[in-house]
Parts: structure tokens; sequence; C-alpha cells
């Protein structure tokens, strides 16, 4: 892969990749004797949009666990290797997951609002790190809602339960809680599986507009998606990383038989 | 290649590499005719070149529709997308050719009365065998996916550069020689341009190819025999 390649010229999803914000190096994953990650490295450049495609039970959704140490939560589940984020590894002992989780947010396939107000839906994930008196919540909040694309919908009704919303609004919804906390990395486990394909735009447009801030890693089932909205693609098969390239790369011309195989259908 | 999961699909791609093959079948048919018709003299057959271009032209319209439909109900990624793409082109290309074989053909049919001066026709019917050569390669070079056959046209096109340079350079001499010929020279050097744009067409096929199967392009200069029209180069002529 270069950055001089023709592709990148003519991508406004590369130009101007910068650093790498997450490096992985190395990394295992185990769901108690079984490895269901092998040896994958991997990075993700500062400010772009990363997608992990592949067939299901390939690993790409545990990766994106082991990127904000997810896994944690479970016992039997452990990953080897390294991860570094801005160079630190977070998979060392004694890390803060706290403010790991505050720094890598991560959004799910399922809209997943509190069962609270819109406001509180926001102002919830806030308070646990900052005390803000009401204005600035007020503001924090707003900016989130506008951030995420959804404010103009919400504004006349914050008080309104988040379960009220459509699932397309309760997506961005969410989005914004993950945003409010202002982040560094966004994860996103197929954030559009569960919706249309209007509220499916939306989120692809919040996606683009969030990269101006945000380091972005989206796991898809949709191969059209990953093509849309990523600069840079990997391909996942049996826990191994096949291949990874720019996004136009990988759908116009991948190298890996494996890659071609599954980008146009052929598996199986 | 291994089948889609869909096999639809695969009847889809299969059906548009056919409609390529059938063009590239007519649009040859037609040039070797078009020549034929202009060195017998033969309007009938030259009138036949000339009828068949709708054809080709049907054909090429059918290849974009069935193209279009296939990007939107598959969206195609890939070697598919390559594929479709590289079909839409050859088409456009095949159907240039038809057109050129035609206009070769009309030109037959408006000097047929004052044709002459067979000598005039050897050089450019040694251009048309060398561009049919080409033609030929490189469509076999697209059914069978060989890309080092279609690099190998892609480099020979040189070659019909330059004969259209000797073969200019005869009809000027004929012109020169009596004026009478005049104006059925001139026809003649519109004959040899298409030819030599045939052959373009043969290149960019090849081009294609490459990249349908490689993902890779060529690079944009070509090696060239290009004709030298200057003053100086025809200092020589007539004398």
């Amino acid at each position: 892969m270069s950055d001089a390649s023709i592709a990148a010229r003519f991508d406004p999803l590369v130009q101007g990749a910068a650093g790498e914000k997450i490096v992985v190096r190395g990394l295992n994953f185990f769901y108690g004797a079984s490895r269901a990650i092998k040896n994958v490295n991997v990075s993700l450049r500062e400010r772009k949009v990363t997608a992990f495609i592949g067939p299901s039970g390939c690993g790409k959704s545990t990766l994106l666990r082991v990127l904000n140490r997810m896994y944690d939560l479970y016992p039997n589940q452990r990953a080897e290797g390294e991860v570094l984020l801005d160079g630190q590894n977070i998979l060392a002992p004694g890390l803060d997951l706290n403010l790991l989780r505050a720094r890598v947010g991560m959004v799910f396939q399922k809209p997943t609002p509190f069962p609270m107000s819109i406001y509180d839906n926001i102002a919830f994930g806030i308070k646990l790190y900052e005390k803000l008196p009401k204005s600035e919540m007020d503001s924090r909040v707003e900016t989130a809602l506008r951030r995420s694309a959804l404010w103009e919908e919400v504004k006349d009704k914050l008080g309104a339960s988040g379960l009220s919303l459509s699932g397309g609004q309760q997506q961005r919804l969410c989005i914004a809680r993950t945003v409010a906390i202002r982040p560094e990395v966004i994860l996103l486990d197929e954030p559009c599986s569960a919706l249309d394909p209007i509220s499916t735009a939306k989120i692809e447009e919040l996606i683009d507009e969030l990269t101006e801030d945000y380091t972005i890693a989206i796991v898809t089932h949709s191969m059209q998606q990953a093509a849309r909205v990523s600069a840079f693609t990997a391909f996942m098969y049996l826990g191994e990383l096949i291949e990874f390239d720019e996004t136009s790369k990988v759908f116009t011309a991948p190298r890996e038989k494996r890659t071609q195989d599954y980008v146009t259908g052929r598996f199986g | 290649m291994t089948e889609h999961i869909v096999r639809a699909y695969d009847k889809e791609l299969d059906e548009l590499g056919r409609h390529i093959a059938e063009m590239g079948g007519i649009a040859e048919k037609m040039v070797i005719d078009a020549m034929d018709a202009l060195g017998g003299v033969d309007l009938v057959l030259a009138q036949q070149v000339i009828a068949t271009d709708p054809r080709l032209d049907a054909l090429q319209r059918e290849i974009e529709e069935q193209a279009v439909l296939t990007i939107a109900r598959r969206q195609p990624m890939a070697i598919d997308l390559r594929e479709i793409i590289g079909a839409i082109r050859i088409a456009g290309d095949l159907e240039r050719v038809g057109d050129l074989a035609k206009n070769i053909a009309k030109r037959t049919v408006t000097i047929g009365p004052e044709a002459r001066l067979p000598r005039a026709l050897v050089g450019l019917k040694h251009m048309n065998e060398l561009a049919m050569e080409l033609m030929k390669d490189v469509l076999d070079a697209y059914a069978q996916r060989d890309v080092e056959r279609a690099q190998a046209v892609w480099t020979r096109d040189a070659e019909l550069d330059a004969l259209e340079d000797s073969v200019f350079r005869d009809l000027l001499t004929h012109m020169m020689e009596d004026p009478r010929n005049i104006s059925f020279c001139a026809h003649l050097l519109f004959c040899s341009k298409n030819i030599e744009r045939i052959g373009d067409h043969a290149t960019n096929i090849a081009e294609t190819v490459v990249y349908l199967v490689t993902g890779e392009t060529l690079p944009s200069d070509r090696p060239k025999g290009r004709p030298d029209f200057s003053v100086a180069s025809l200092g020589t002529i007539g004398q």
C-alpha cells in the first residue's frame, strides 16, 4: 500500500491520511481455549474510517471489542499481543478501563438507549466523568445531539423517553451519547444492520462528518457500506487478517484471492 | 474462476461476454468486407457493410443496458466490477470499429465509378491485414483473459502507425503524378486513417483486457510509430 497510489489520489476519504492512532501488533484472542484472532497486525489511521469485513465468525467484532477491552467484562476471555493507543499498550495490566472507554467509545448493532429521557441519555455518560453546572451540561448535550445530526428532530422533546424515538434516531442517540464524552476513537459494531436505508444514509453521513474529529473503526456486513464510508478496509477470515489496504483498492482490485472471492460473493 | 453464490449473477456476466464476442465477430467481418469491397469495387458488398452497422449499434446499446442493470442489481465489486466496466468500454470500441468500416464502405460507394490505380491499394490492404490481425488477437486475448497477448497487441500497434506513414507517402506520390488521381487518393487517405484508428481501438481493447485481468492500468504513453507528416519529411516525394 502506498499513499501515492492512483486510488488514494482520487479518494477524498483517504486524502491527507495522518499518523496511526491505534496500532495492533501480534494480537491473539482466546475465548477459553479457542483462538478467535490469530496473530493480527493492523493499524487505524488518525481521523480516518477503517472498515472490518469478513464472514460471520471471522473475528472482526472480537477485534473491535479488544480495542476498548470490552471483553474484560467476561471471564475466560483474554488477549495477547499489543494494542497501542497513541503508543500506549492498552492491554497492559493496571490500565484504567473507565478512562480507556472514555477515550475509545463504542456503538452497538442494536440501538441501546437507556430507559430515560433523551437529555439524560446524553448527560448520564458525561456525569460519570465530569461535574458540570446545568448551563454547561445543556450546551454539551446540545452539541452532542447536533454532532449526531439529531438535534433538529428532538430539540423540542428532550424530556421524552429515548425509547420513544425511531430505530434510526435511537442509533444516532447512542452515537450522540458516545460523542458527548469526547472520545478519540469511536468503534461501530454493525451500527446500521437494524436500520432502514434512509436512517442508514443518515448514519453514514454522520460517520463522514465525525472523521473531522475522530478515528473510526466500523464492523459491517454490508460490503457496499464499507466501500462507501471507509478509507481503509481490513478483510478477516477465520481469525486471520487476510488483506488490509485502501478501500478503493480492496473493492476494485484486491491482491488476495480470498478477498476477491468474498467481496464478489463467491465465497462458500 | 469460482462461481458466485447467486448463480444468476454468473449468467448475467456470461451473457455480457457472449455479446462482446458477437460484436467482435460482426465488427471484424465488417472491416474485412469493407476492404474487399474497396479492393474489388464491389458496391453490393459495400452496401451490405453499411446495412450491418445498425446491428452493431443495437448490440452495443444492449450491452450497456445490461451492464447498467447488473450494476444496479448486484453492486459488483473487484473482478466483477472490472469485467462489467471492461464490457462497456470494449463495446464502445467495437461500435466505433464498425463505424470506421462503414465509412470505408461509404467511400467505396462514392468512388466506385472513378476507381482506378489498383496499385494504390496494395499498401492499404497490407495495413488492413495487420489491423485485422490485431483485432483478432485482442478479441482472443479478451476471450481467454490473456494479458500477455493483449500486451503484444498494445505494442504492435506501432507497426500499423509506421505502415500508415508509408501509405501516406505512396498516395501523395500518386496524387503528384497525375491530378486525376487526387479525388480517389484523397478518399484512400481517409480509408488509411480509418484503418489506423481501428488499430487504436484494438489497442484500447488491449488496455481494457489488461485492466480487467490485473486491475492495473498500462502506462499512458504507448510505443509509437507515428507517421511523420512534416513538410521536411516529404521533401523527396515526387522528385
